[in-house]
């Protein structure tokens, strides 16, 4: 396939995608899902899964489309822009992580439902007390067994498996936890944003399967999860642009727009530049993991840190321009302030995945 | 979406992307062979006018081999190439810190426009000497009250016989004081609105009434000038584009290089050069790249700088494959002006009250201090604000700022 066959295709998972998003991702049903404790938009899901978009980034030997994180890359930047939460990364990974296993069993129970989109899974590295899930885990694992817990991660409240790292006898060891069982409880609480379905795990005796083992297969998998998050923030960075721009061509104060002030103006120039020196970065990041690159990781992390960055401060600034507006509950800037904010966490902060970039890139302290 | 999976396949080379690479290896080749006699500890300490002089034999060396002016046409002595080869040698030679800067402007704007809209006479005449460094050509646009607001310019042509005669004062004129030839935009009639008044010439800078007078910055670069203009002929075959139609040619003369290729760091040292600082510096007893704030800057360099690799190298490929780069290119001044500054003063933090030193022979591209101390990248072609307003009314198409003298006679706005 040419690579303008490829572009096609990249734009079709985008249309097909936004015709979805402009049906479920009403201001009314978004709204609702921030007003449970766990949020979740199941017949969004079963639309995303007919549509097969769990599959989109899966090997076509494992069942999938085969279309690889490029795939992923566009579908999540669509995902971002709507504000819709679904767990659609978990997915790839996991099957990156079963395929890489040495273990034939998990893969041959579990690829399938997966890639259909009949089962749904949740990545929870982050632990309680930590600021970093690039660090040795404490959640304890002894062969197949988990003791110990993992911090509230995304769609752990909904999802069939949790894939989580542990702490085996000094090694960093993958495991993928069917979270259906009686060693698993689940500890769900109000938060920020409520349409991610968070949920915090607690495992005693938990069965579970190893897959990779060592920090550095580790750091890859969570680097894989960062860029692929990092396209969804692009999207929704892009989104607070679009919304301010609208606004501040709509909204007029002393006899004009305010998009005609400087200071909007220049306001939304300091969005513009940080969307594209993210974007920037992950479109770098994505070739350099297409190509084999060995630095992609170090990318990944560039293009995280650049992607929070980014989103933060876009949402940040789009309530900002849209005044007393921007606190309402009716408007819509709230949910890309709490969604920017919530992926900004979820992975492990910007502090920790600085660390991860600055030893990536050789610029460690401990080199000096 | 089911053919999808040919995604995964290695990308095979183009041809096109082989011969530019062959042309990279060459350039390379090349400059490794000759660049070492033109540059670095040569330069050292040069006074002026022997730097330029080694300039104009660099030039000339590059010009016999077909890259002193690569873009431009072979019948004036260019290399007829490629912008995209342009862009390749130029990578490869900003390795060296060869005296390229005296043509830079010269061969960017003046000479590209000049060898677009002069005579044919003229262009056999005096575009060969150009491109070989013979000549300098310069670039008289901006004046004490038009900077950024460029066709608010006042200096007077006024009809005389076959020519036209000028008179007032241009600004902040790079290297007039060793150019030959210049571009010049002037008002010619003060009875319309700013922008359609103005007529564009070439003229000799060694014609009587011209005074050049340097401006010295607060950094040693003798690079500025202004220009005074006391009755100076210059005949209406020099005139450049229509009576009336200068503001057009000066766009155009500034619109000639779609890409212009700079360093990635605007001439200061390093983003590693930083990083071995602050391991070298102790801060609480550690070194000082161990403490957070070092870090944060640290990662947000690299950041930006990775951004910005990233849309060069998507902007290479759309020349490349004939389309026009994406806007977000204009970004790159922007980010490089302020990043030169806050690691400036940060490096000079991390040497403490040894940061207060000066070396008078340092250049920015080497020293913290010197890159610290001329912030004179986020004013020179459009100062921060103004691309700031740019980029929001052209890319995100918000509205234009109030405009007061819009549609207004130029007389009625000189009192």
């Amino acid at each position: 396939m040419s690579s303008s066959d490829a572009e096609e295709a990249l734009c079709q998972i985008r249309d097909q995608v936004a015709r979805l998003q402009h049906r479920y991702a009403t201001p009314e049903r978004l709204k609702a899902l921030l007003d449970q404790t766990v949020g979740f938009d199941r017949a969004l899901w079963q639309a995303a899964v007919e549509q097969g978009q769990p599959a989109i980034a899966v090997p076509e030997h494992a069942g999938g489309m085969g279309m690889g994180w490029p795939g992923l890359a566009a579908l999540m930047e669509e995902v971002g822009k709507a504000v819709v939460s679904l767990p659609l990364i978990a997915t790839p990974v996991v099957a990156e992580a079963l395929l890489a296993s040495d273990d034939e069993a998990p893969a041959a129970r579990y690829l399938a439902p997966l890639v259909s989109g009949e089962l749904i899974a949740c990545v929870a590295f982050a632990e309680p007390g930590q600021t970093s899930p690039l660090q040795r885990p404490e959640l304890a694992c002894s062969g197949d067994t988990l003791n110990g817990s993992k911090a509230a991660a995304a769609f752990a409240a909904v999802a069939d498996l949790a894939l989580v790292h542990a702490d085996a006898d000094g090694a960093s060891q993958l495991m993928l936890v069917p979270l259906d069982q009686p060693g698993v409880t689940r500890r769900t609480q109000p938060g920020l944003d409520n349409a991610r379905a968070h949920a915090a795990l607690q495992f005693r005796d938990a069965k579970a399967y190893p897959l990779l083992r060592g920090d550095a297969a580790i750091g890859k998998i969570m680097a894989r999860v960062a860029l692929a998050t990092a396209f969804e923030q692009i999207g929704g960075a892009s989104a607070c642009l679009a919304c301010a721009r609208g606004y501040a061509l709509e909204r007029k104060a002393f006899g004009q727009p305010i998009g005609r002030f400087q200071a909007i103006k220049h306001k939304l120039v300091d969005m513009y530049w940080r969307i594209e020196i993210a974007r920037g970065c992950a479109l770098d990041a994505l070739d350099a993991l297409e190509g084999g690159n060995p630095l992609w990781p170090a990318l990944a992390a560039a293009a995280r840190l650049a992607a929070i960055e980014a989103y933060d401060f876009a949402a940040r600034e789009n309530i900002q321009t849209h005044g007393a507006m921007g606190v309402t509950w009716e408007a819509m800037p709230h949910h890309y302030y709490r969604r920017a904010r919530c992926l900004a966490l979820e992975l492990g902060s910007t502090q920790a995945w600085r660390e991860y970039l600055l030893a990536e890139a050789g610029f460690d302290a401990a080199a000096a | 979406m089911s053919s999808a999976s040919a995604l995964l396949e290695p990308r095979t080379a183009v041809p096109a992307e082989d011969a530019l690479e062959r042309y990279r290896l060459d350039a390379r080749a090349w400059l490794a062979e000759h660049a070492p006699r033109f540059s670095g500890a040569v330069r050292r300490g040069l006074p002026l006018e022997r730097d330029v002089a080694l300039g104009r034999a660099w030039q000339a060396l590059k010009a016999a081999h077909g890259y002193g002016a690569i873009t431009l046409p072979k019948r004036y002595g260019g290399g007829g190439g490629t912008e995209l080869q342009k862009i390749v040698f130029t990578e490869e030679e900003l390795r060296y810190d060869l005296p390229v800067a005296y043509f830079s402007i010269s061969l960017s704007n003046p000479v590209p426009i000049f060898l677009r809209h002069a005579p044919e006479t003229f262009r056999q005449r005096l575009g060969p000497p150009a491109i070989r460094g013979e000549h300098i050509w310069c670039q008289l646009f901006s004046e004490p009250a038009a900077g950024s607001d460029l066709a608010a310019l006042r200096l007077r042509a006024e009809r005389q016989g076959d020519g036209w005669v000028l008179n007032g004062q241009k600004l902040w004129t790079s290297w007039a004081q060793i150019a030959q030839w210049g571009v010049i935009v002037t008002r010619t009639d003060p009875d319309v609105p700013k922008h359609a008044g103005l007529t564009y010439f070439f003229l000799d800078m060694r014609s009587p009434g011209i005074s050049v007078r340097p401006i010295r910055r607060l950094v040693g670069h003798p690079d500025l000038n202004e220009v005074y203009f006391d009755n100076v002929y210059v005949p209406d075959e020099q005139r450049l584009g229509e009576v009336g139609g200068g503001f057009r040619v000066a766009i155009e003369t500034l619109m000639i290089e779609r890409y212009g290729i700079t360093d990635e760091t605007a001439s200061s040292p390093a983003l590693e050069a930083l990083v071995e600082l602050a391991r070298r510096a102790r801060l609480n007893g550690r070194p000082a790249l161990a403490d957070g704030e070092v870090r944060a800057a640290i990662a947000r360099a690299y950041v930006e700088r990775q951004g910005l690799r990233s849309i060069q190298k998507r902007a290479m490929e759309a020349i490349a494959a004939g389309r026009e780069p994406g806007p977000e290119g204009a970004i790159r001044k922007l980010l490089l002006g302020r990043m030169r500054q806050q690691l400036g003063a940060l490096a000079l933090d991390l040497m403490g009250a040894d940061g207060i030193r000066l070396d008078p022979q340092g250049e920015s591209s080497r020293d913290f201090a010197h890159a610290w101390l001329d912030p004179s990248v986020r004013i020179a072609g459009g100062t921060d604000e103004v691309l700031l307003n740019t980029l929001a009314e052209r890319v995100l198409g918000l509205p234009q700022d109030h405009r007061p003298d819009k549609g207004v006679p130029f007389r009625q706005l000189e009192s």
